[in-house]
């Protein structure tokens, strides 16, 4: 070895710059003039934007900044907001008119946008992951199916794929009248876009739900004493189990209890009418049919049933509606409900005679018994009610009543989303689970893991930590293209802004504050995610 | 070090294999293979690469699929019956030449997963069987780290702790010290000696003649897919019968 140590052979003598600015060629130094060249970029970009934004807003004349007290100032750039919106929008979380001020419609454009984005987020990572295991998969059916998927979604542009969903698919569904129902299911798909059953919470739904934290807690103390007894003994037994069912049983008889209890729902009748309860009701209605079984209300005919029916005012989608209309279709009473928005337009109703009965709350019955002529005369009965009750759609005229929708817009700009970035993301879960190393799956073989185990417990946690990364980055397209909508006429924040900007000429304000908002939700989702990220890390030597 | 013995086992012969043919595509790997495996003996399984030694053991639990002839272990005929191949895997235990060890658990987990959500033992049950065999493999401080924190030899050796958590009847080793550096092989090796003296049945891919030569009770030699010669360590190193025999020996011992 002694012999390779002979010295390096004389490099040729250098130019005397060479030498004289040889510090330049050190890499600290280099570096902190990198540091200090990109700093003086960063300012010059800067001021030219700065430079050109007070140059527009300038241009755009004081007329943009008034104040509500007539001056102009920058501050009052926002001023606008509070004034009327004059506009109307097609589809909102929160009641809307159009008398409401900008700033309120820019709050529901968000709360469309979010919406959009949060399902479109859950739902996409469901279909992402299932196309790509499926493109992995060694059935050859499978595999070529979410190949094509996936093909067809990442050549083709997401503007003519959400115009396809829109015009193609739900506009050409059918009528709301042939609605298709799959599987006899109360969800109706028509162009109107798709209806389906919503939970109600009533009054009872307090005691029910305190019988559901019963239940959790005794999970908890269960889960501790077979521990406990697992540890002594050395033998499983199953706390799992034993904690699920005895939580099935407590929330079961916290159902009945709360069915029992509660009796805050009423019907107002006239005491002329002779219904005392439901029972009263069912023998009046078949004396009124002619029958002798209700069950056999299906041979009337149509207008018989329609003369026969039980008149019934409503307050519209209240949980006393679905609450009556579920008991009396159980009893086979035929019924008619006449639904409004106030309960005073209820009671003139029924004052009137248009129906035999109101069905509303205990409590707005007595107070809207008190407003009536001779209140003697009127009664309330009441009725039992289960702590959740499905308002269930159902047509009447040329509408849907009940349960909840999603409108052909929403759901077309959801489809879209999710089938589009769903094909982006399963290109990711597929290149995260064939990073993992053959050998990983060897082992988890030889072990007896079976294959649902295997891809469980050692791939997919292995395959997220490629997925994660890139993955971010599709959830925040996905967030941020829910502007697309506009296209189809969806009113997100975009779509607002837009009408907005067409109105008041405000373009300047509500593009920065969109840029805001868009930048705001970006911000959340990256942090949830990178935070998700940094948890399933892998620790190396 | 003591080491329990196996779990035992009440058939004449554990491993079964008649006339076994795997083919790869075109390539013929292993053409008719033929041996059977007592309970308690060593097999120490040796051969140029290529010969389709690895691909043998690989089929016996089923991580490669023979196409001919028949394979039974412990009285269960592999077939494409899932129940089957699940339950041979439970009692044929495999370590690698790359370890394999899952990188995202801890060694504990590594060697507690397979006996909870296989054999579905408690938690309890599973981590106290897998720090016995830790401590017999020597590494029991090493319980919680991540498997990025060990050297290769040590990784190995919780690779042989979680294939013996489970209890296996028998135990395959494909070149279990091949990817390691010389100064590990040996306590590697160490481990591989006191199972085979307290009763496992081993089949052992390796290319370690001195392991062979002190525990096997037969050393087979393979080339192109079939056994060549099988015979006692002394007789094969010694008097090796056939010619192929003779000049892949020459090859490894006098390099």
């Amino acid at each position: 070895m002694a012999q390779l140590a002979s010295p390096p052979p004389e490099t040729q003598s250098s130019p005397v710059w060479r030498t004289a600015l040889g510090f330049l060629f050190d890499v600290r130094v280099l570096g902190v003039l990198g540091q200090i060249g990109f700093i003086i970029l960063v300012i010059f970009g800067a001021r030219a934007i700065g430079g050109n934004f007070a140059e527009n807003a300038s241009k755009l004349g004081e007329s943009q900044f008034i104040c509500r007290d007539g001056t102009f100032s920058y501050r009052c750039a926002y001023d606008f907001m509070s004034s009327e919106a004059g506009f109307d929008i097609s589809d909102t979380a929160l009641d809307y008119t159009n008398t409401d001020p900008y700033w309120y419609a820019f709050y529901l454009g968000i709360l469309n946008t979010l919406k959009v984005a949060v399902l479109g987020v859950i739902l996409t990572s469901i279909v992402g992951t299932t196309a790509g295991i499926a493109r992995l998969s060694e059935n050859w059916l499978i595999s070529k199916i979410a190949l094509w998927y996936v093909e067809l979604m990442r050549n083709t542009p997401l503007l003519i794929q959400l115009f396809f969903i829109y015009f193609g698919v739900i506009l050409a569904a059918p009528n709301l009248n042939e609605a298709i129902q799959p599987l006899g299911l109360p969800i109706f798909l028509s162009q109107r876009g798709l209806n389906f059953p919503s939970p109600q919470f009533t009054s009872s739904a307090a005691i029910w739900l305190a019988f559901l934290v019963l239940g959790i807690i005794q999970f908890q103390v269960t889960w501790i004493i077979l521990g406990r007894r697992e540890e002594r003994t050395g033998q499983a037994n199953n706390k799992v189990q034993t904690g699920l069912i005895l939580f099935l049983i407590i929330a079961g008889f916290g159902w009945v209890v709360a069915g029992a209890v509660s009796e805050t729902q009423g019907v107002l009748v006239s005491k002329a009418s002779r219904i005392r309860d439901l029972d009263s009701l069912e023998k009046i209605m078949l004396q009124r049919t002619g029958l002798n079984n209700l069950g056999d209300v299906d041979t009337l005919s149509e207008e018989e049933i329609a003369a026969a029916a039980f008149q019934v005012c409503v307050l519209t989608d209240s949980p006393s509606e679905t609450n009556l209309a579920k008991q009396l279709r159980r009893m086979g009473i035929p019924f008619k409900m006449h639904r409004s928005g106030r309960p005073d337009q209820a009671t003139a109703d029924y004052a009137e005679g248009t129906c035999e009965a109101f069905a509303a709350s205990k409590s707005v019955l007595a107070a809207e018994r008190s407003t009536l002529e001779n209140l003697s005369s009127h009664l309330i009965i009441p009725i039992k009610e289960n702590p959740i009750v499905w308002s269930i759609p159902t047509l009447e005229g040329l509408n849907m009543v009940g349960g909840s929708s999603f409108r052909p817009e929403f759901a077309a700009l959801l489809l879209t989303l999710i089938l589009f970035y769903g094909g982006t993301l399963a290109e990711i879960v597929r290149a995260g689970i064939q990073s993992v190393s053959k050998g990983q799956s060897e082992a988890a073989r030889a072990l007896g893991l079976t294959e649902g185990q295997r891809l469980q417990l050692v791939v997919m946690p292995q395959a997220l930590r490629v997925i994660i990364p890139p993955g971010i980055g599709v959830f925040l397209s996905l967030a941020k293209d829910t502007s697309v909508g506009i296209a189809i006429g969806f009113p997100d924040m975009y779509s607002v802004s837009f009408t907005t900007m067409n109105q008041s000429g405000r373009t300047l304000q509500l593009f920065v504050l969109m840029m805001l908002v868009y930048a705001l939700i970006s911000l959340v989702f990256s942090v949830l995610l990178n935070w998700y990220n940094e948890r399933i890390k892998l620790v190396e030597r | 070090m003591t080491m329990e013995g196996p779990t035992q086992s009440f058939v004449d012969e554990l491993i079964i294999c008649e006339n076994v043919h795997k083919w790869f595509g075109e390539f013929e790997a292993l053409r008719g293979v033929n041996l059977r495996v007592k309970p308690g003996e060593v097999i120490v399984i040796i051969g140029p690469s290529g010969s389709g030694k690895s691909t043998f053991i690989r089929c016996i639990n089923r991580l490669e699929e023979h196409q001919e002839g028949r394979i039974i272990v412990d009285g269960i005929e592999l077939s494409h019956d899932l129940r089957n191949i699940q339950e041979i895997r439970r009692e044929v235990g495999m370590v690698f030449q790359q370890f394999n060890l899952f990188p995202h658990l801890t060694v504990l987990d590594n060697i507690t997963l397979a006996p909870i959500n296989v054999r579905k033992w408690t938690r309890d049950h599973a981590e106290e069987i897998a720090m016995t065999w830790l401590t017999r493999v020597g590494i029991p401080e090493q319980a919680n780290k991540y498997p990025g924190q060990l050297s290769g030899g040590q990784q190995q050796r919780v690779a042989i702790a979680r294939t013996l958590t489970m209890q296996p009847k028998i135990l395959l080793f494909d070149e279990p010290t091949s990817a390691l550096d010389p100064e590990m092989i040996s306590e590697v090796l160490d481990v591989m000696r006191d199972l085979a003296r307290a009763g496992y049945t081993i089949l052992a891919v390796t290319h370690e003649m001195g392991f062979a030569r002190e525990v096997a009770d037969r050393v087979i030699f393979f080339d192109a897919g079939q056994v060549v010669e099988s015979s006692k360590p002394e007789e094969f190193f010694t008097n090796p019968k056939e010619e192929r025999t003779q000049l892949f020996l020459n090859q490894i011992l006098h390099h």
